[in-house]
């Protein structure tokens, strides 16, 4: 026999069908939850996802000089390099409008923008708009164009600015990003290296990273006793090694990094005491600071604590019961240590090892202080540039390179110990 | 809510809603805004509506505001190159017209522009949106205790590991420095900026030179540094902001020498930032601190020179000019026939290649 099944649909007391219902305060539930998150996720967007966004868009955007000198670009499209060795008349007639009508700020702008493709712009800009300027106010306009610029300045007859002015055409450049690994474009915009004497950004970008590995390891190697000695001793023991390594990180950087200096400059505390004992005699001070000694020094000892403190905590849960029942079964100290506490560490390691490799690769005051002539790590380019050259094309390239760095770190760290083995405690 | 509580709250937002109107000053902070303090803020009509602010050089944060329109600065301290980027930039206002009417003239009624050519400056962008401050210099000085012997006196001595053997104190930017470093090829001083503009090679040159005392550096990146390098023995000689070495002379007992040929002078400038919230105010004040009068004040807290060519003779006429009744000529870097022997910095060429000079500045440091 046949039992019926009902198609149906089940409903509610007050007639509604039940599926709706329960969507419907599940609905409520998610609003609810979601309202709570809300701010949350607001705060993140303003102050994390915008700005970030903001950064990729300024490293590939050129929209500005694009809507200052738009005809100019237009018509410099048409020029064919190999049939004319300078752009034809038109280029410059639209270029001479564009300077005689185009607003000063803006035009202002547009040649500090400029002068990155090839230093000169500037003043050649400047120089010209004030004989074309002259020249509109008296209405007298040139029969030829190209002629009047060349009169105004013989640079316009250079092609070498003209060919500069390719790499700003469109509204959308990778240039800063070329740039930031000391790459430009030759005159038909083909990829070259930038010239020999300028290539800095790559030997910037491997001395930034070999800092910032050094200085993990060192952490890793002078952190992990101390962790060890601060998670093992007694509490009342623990506590006041506790505020040795809390001190020191609650100081000024800048003292910390001032008290480095007098300790290792070559008339300073430790030459002097060497010298002293006899070790040294006076002509062979060591030079340690000034240079990348100096800047891997104070940076480990800046950063121990970022290490010890994940280290700690993660020490501090691990049963002591465990190293014991390990020899208690045989095992050496060494091999217990290795096969049973060490692998333990590991998410303190990670999160300590994480920490101190993120804030060094972005670091630059101390290195500067410090560094001497090795002190120049990529984070102050990006200062540089953004305060003193204004170009903030490339230092959006030079961030966004450093934000991909960290994020092929993180997905090479997750491939091969796993990121939900991270603890911080 | 308490009284003591509510009257507190009202207290402050009294005190914030004060110091909104004040005018703010973007200086760079230390011996350098203490001495705009006294002889700009305390000597105006108002002094207590001028306030100072730190801030590290470079237009970055001044296009910040602008750019978001959260205007908090009126006026900025800057270096001329900053100040022809930013006036060209439309970050400064053009304040031409202000500048010819309320600027205060020479004592031979020459205008406030036409002083400062008197000072052996050209015009520039910067001029439009800014008013002069003072001349500082980069200029090499030592302790004579290191010289027992013949004592260093010029660039070339400088460029000389062998004559006086020792390291030497270099800034990591390469502003001042190529300048130095054609004087001591050769170069007369005041040639240095129409060589550097004109002739092609010559910053290959200036390098060259480096080269050739590369490994007698020792590199400093913050203003009090070179004090510390030849105090401490460190460095024999080395270049330095002269304001510190003048303070170390009249303030701590110090008996450092300048060299003063081959300094290179550059410019300072008060600019008011576009949009500024008390822009009026600001130029009034902007006006003060541009006074012969005021100029020359300030060269009794520090040893930086009037960039107005009329402020000098008040110096001269009121010496001893400097703290505790010290003459204070002998640590100026503008006197006539210092001049002479002086590089002015041209900050339009700067302007132009400063960007990519200091690329190669620094990829020599490295190498």
């Amino acid at each position: 026999m046949e039992v019926p099944i009902s198609t149906a649909e089940l409903l509610t007391t007050d007639g509604v069908p039940l599926k709706q219902s329960l969507k419907k305060a599940e609905r409520k539930n998610k609003i609810r939850a979601f309202l709570l998150v809300f701010p949350l996720l607001l705060f993140i967007i303003v102050t994390f996802v915008m700005p970030i966004g903001d950064m990729l868009l300024r490293s590939v955007d050129d929209t500005q000089i694009n809507t200052v000198f738009p005809n100019t670009f237009s018509e410099f499209k048409k020029w064919d390099k190999e049939k004319d060795e300078l752009p034809p008349e038109e280029v410059y007639k639209a270029l001479f409008e564009e300077l005689a009508y185009g607003d000063k700020i803006q035009v202002g702008r547009a040649l500090t923008r400029m002068n990155y493709s090839k230093s000169g712009w500037k003043s050649l800009i400047k120089n010209t708009s004030r004989a074309i300027k002259k020249a509109v106010k008296k209405n007298e306009f040139p029969d030829s164009y190209k002629d009047f610029l060349i009169t105004a300045n013989d640079k316009w007859a250079d092609p070498t600015f003209w060919y500069a002015m390719g790499q700003m055409v469109n509204n959308q450049t990778p240039i800063y990003y070329y740039n930031a690994i000391d790459m430009t474009y030759d005159q038909d915009q083909n990829v070259i290296r930038q010239e020999e004497n300028r290539r800095v950004y790559v030997q910037t970008w491997i001395k930034t990273l070999k800092v910032s590995v050094y200085v993990t390891f060192f952490c890793l190697v002078l952190g992990f006793p101390v962790a060890h000695l601060l998670a093992n001793l007694p509490l009342r023991y623990s506590n006041l090694l506790m505020i040795f390594v809390l001190l020191p990180f609650w100081t000024s950087l800048l003292v910390r990094t001032t008290a480095w200096i007098v300790m290792l400059q070559q008339q300073g505390v430790i030459n002097g005491i060497l010298v002293w004992l006899g070790i040294l005699n006076d002509d062979g001070r060591l030079s340690m600071v000034y240079n990348e000694t100096g800047t891997l020094i104070a940076m480990t000892q800046i950063l121990l604590p970022f290490m010890i403190l994940p280290l700690y905590s993660v020490m501090r849960v691990i049963p002591k019961s465990h190293m014991r029942a390990a020899q208690n079964l045989g095992a050496k100290p060494a091999t217990a240590f290795w096969k049973v506490y060490l692998p333990q560490t590991i998410p303190g390691m990670s999160a300590g090892g994480l920490l101190v490799f993120v804030l060094a690769i972005g670091y630059f005051i101390t290195p500067e202080l410090v560094g001497g002539k090795d002190g120049k790590l990529i984070g102050s380019w990006i200062a540089y540039h953004l305060k003193t050259t204004l170009n903030w094309g490339l230092c959006a390239a030079l961030g966004a390179i450093l934000l991909g760095v960290m994020l092929i770190f993180y997905w090479l760290y997750n491939k091969i110990v796993g990121i939900d083995n991270i603890k911080l405690g | 809510m308490s009284k003591l509580l509510k009257v507190f709250l009202i207290a402050s937002f009294a005190v914030a809603s004060f110091s909104a109107k004040a005018v703010t000053v973007a200086s760079w902070g230390g011996a350098y805004t203490e001495s705009q303090q006294k002889a700009y803020a305390d000597t105006y009509t108002d002094p207590s509506s001028i306030q100072f602010e730190n801030y590290n050089g470079g237009l970055g944060e001044v296009r910040a505001q602008v750019e978001s329109g959260s205007v908090t600065w009126d006026l900025v301290d800057a270096l001329p190159g900053d100040a022809i980027t930013g006036c060209d930039e439309g970050l400064f206002e053009d304040i031409t017209t202000e500048i010819a009417e309320l600027s205060t003239p020479g004592p031979d009624g020459e205008s406030m522009l036409e002083d400062m050519e008197n000072n052996g400056l050209e015009y520039h962008s910067g001029w439009d949106c800014c008013v002069p401050q003072i001349f500082w210099t980069y200029v090499v000085f030592y302790d004579p205790d290191a010289f027992p012997g013949d004592k260093p006196s010029s660039m070339a001595d400088f460029f000389d590991v062998e004559k006086f053997p020792g390291k030497r104190g270099i800034h990591t930017w390469a502003t001042g420095i190529v300048e130095k470093a054609m004087v001591a090829d050769g170069v007369k001083p005041s040639a240095v900026p129409t060589v550097l503009r004109d002739q092609t090679g010559a910053l290959d040159r200036a390098f060259a030179k480096l080269d050739t005392i590369k490994d007698h550096i020792v590199f400093w990146s913050s203003g009090a540094k070179p004090l510390e390098l030849v105090k401490s023995g460190e460095v024999v000689m080395s270049i330095a902001y002269n304001g510190r070495v003048g303070a170390a002379n009249l303030a701590e007992g110090e008996n450092f020498e300048y060299i003063w040929e081959g300094q290179v002078l550059d410019q300072e400038y008060l600019c008011l930032v576009a949009g500024a919230p008390n822009r009026d105010a600001a130029i009034d004040f902007m006006m003060h601190a541009s006074t012969p009068e005021a100029q020359a004040e300030q060269a009794k807290y520090i040893t930086y020179g009037p960039m107005r060519a009329s402020g000098i003779p008040i110096i001269q006429a009121g010496e001893p000019w400097g703290p505790g009744g010290v003459d204070i000529m002998p640590h100026m870097p503008n006197t006539p026939e210092r001049l002479k022997v002086s590089i002015v910095s041209d900050p339009q060429w700067w302007s132009d290649n400063g960007a990519e000079i200091n690329e190669r500045y620094s990829a020599w440091m490295g190498n």
